[in-house]
């Protein structure tokens, strides 16, 4: 047993910009980090694919090399923060990340932790993008665990340049993004 | 490898939550898929004090005048599930002004703007885990969400901790507010004891004579498992 009840989540409501501003936030690495550059964007839409404008999305990821910043080790980069504008659009500069081990140990394929905050949203959603003609997507396990769906976590090249990547959140609908809990 | 412990039942809030209307429109339906902890899941972003800026921690002082209002000191530390604080750690604040309407072009509440006050925070803990805030103690204020709704007075805090699962954004609520019991955002928390969790207490000791009350709020995180997992 714990020794203390966690604090629950609240909603992060439609006003934090004030608190919550990040100067920066869309580029998730100092320039001179080596890599391949990437640019991901794309659009939230809600239940009737309307687009959600007041979201803030939080990135996470390891470095070209499979390594994470940490509060250990003090490494800075991998992490991104933007809110959604008014047509419910985010747009990232990176790094495509290396590979990194899964909980059993075996190396999962290049992916991007997202965590999602919105009006409407009682606490965050978890998900996580993989990267469109990746071959290790093929073995990921945890794509493994996700079937029919798996499309919806992967983020497709952008018409005309390779380092270009399209990957929309869908909150609730038809084709919902698939959501984790851990 | 180490494991975050799962949340126990009642504490975090369902969603979608039907008196709370727009989680009906935007939080998932479909079942969320366990994901095992990764290395992805189990590191984090970390912050230094650069990330501070000019009068952080006094929201009362972030422009060239006082703000209106009553003003209060909030402190705590933030802490794991396990009892162990968690020392620079990034807590970030934002709140309305005393008159119960937020410094930001959407919030079209009838109730003054206050020239001023910005509304927002950033504080690191410090060696204990502590975090310790200048503001002004915010206003109710009416929304939409069902006829004659009003939230009851909140400051919104955003701490990161250890991991990304660790990751938290709450409200923190005054003591003996009326409107607790009708507000469906704080009522979306099943357990009586998780959302006693999320009210500050009034404190003595933290008030400062002839200047302001004090408040004292914990937060607590998700933490690891005690025992080490043991291999295959």
């Amino acid at each position: 047993m714990a020794e203390l009840l966690i604090t629950p989540s609240q909603t992060i409501g439609p006003f934090f910009k004030y608190g919550l501003d990040w100067p920066n936030g869309e580029n998730l690495f100092p320039d001179s980090t080596p890599g391949r550059r990437i640019r991901v964007s794309g659009v939230v839409t809600d239940y009737q694919g309307t687009p959600v404008p007041d979201a803030l999305i939080e990135f996470w990821q390891a470095d070209a090399s499979g390594r994470f910043g940490s509060w250990r080790t003090k490494a800075s980069g991998g992490f991104g923060r933007v809110p959604t504008d008014d047509q419910g659009r985010y747009a990232i500069n990176t790094r495509l990340p290396g590979r990194v081990a899964g909980a059993d140990g075996r190396m999962q394929a290049p992916h991007v932790m997202v965590v999602l905050f919105s009006r409407g949203l009682l606490k965050q959603v978890m998900t996580r993008f993989y990267f469109e003609g990746e071959a290790a997507n093929q073995d990921d396990g945890v794509l493994a665990l996700c079937g029919a769906r798996v499309p919806t976590l992967i983020a497709k090249h952008d018409a005309g340049d390779l380092n270009a990547y399209v990957w929309n959140i869908s909150l609730q609908g038809a084709s919902e993004t698939v959501f984790f809990e851990a | 490898m180490m494991r975050i412990r799962k949340p126990p039942a009642g504490v975090q809030p369902d969603q979608p939550h039907a008196a709370y209307k727009s989680t009906l429109e935007r939080a998932p339906r479909q079942p969320l898929i366990p994901l095992p902890q990764g290395a992805t899941e189990l590191s984090g972003p970390s912050f230094d004090r650069t990330v501070l800026y000019p009068h952080h921690d006094d929201l009362t002082k972030q422009t060239d005048g006082e703000p209106l209002g009553e003003r209060i000191i909030v402190t705590g530390r933030v802490l794991d599930e396990n009892g162990d604080p968690l020392p620079n750690t990034l807590v970030e604040v934002w709140q309305c002004n005393a008159a119960g309407r937020y410094h930001h072009d959407s919030d079209q509440h009838d109730a003054p703007l206050d020239p001023h006050f910005r509304g927002g925070g950033r504080i690191m803990t410090d060696s204990e885990g502590r975090y310790r805030f200048t503001t002004i103690k915010p206003g109710a204020y009416p929304w939409r969400n069902h006829p004659n709704a009003w939230r009851p007075a909140h400051i919104h805090f955003s701490v990161f901790g250890r991991s990304m699962l660790e990751r938290l954004i709450t409200q923190m609520y005054f003591p003996g507010d009326p409107l607790l019991g009708y507000d469906p955002i704080f009522n979306s928390v099943p357990s009586e004891r998780a959302r006693e969790r999320m009210i500050a207490h009034f404190d003595f000791e933290v008030t400062k004579p002839e200047w302001a009350l004090g408040y004292s709020w914990d937060i607590v995180l998700r933490g690891p498992e005690s025992t080490p997992v043991q291999p295959g």
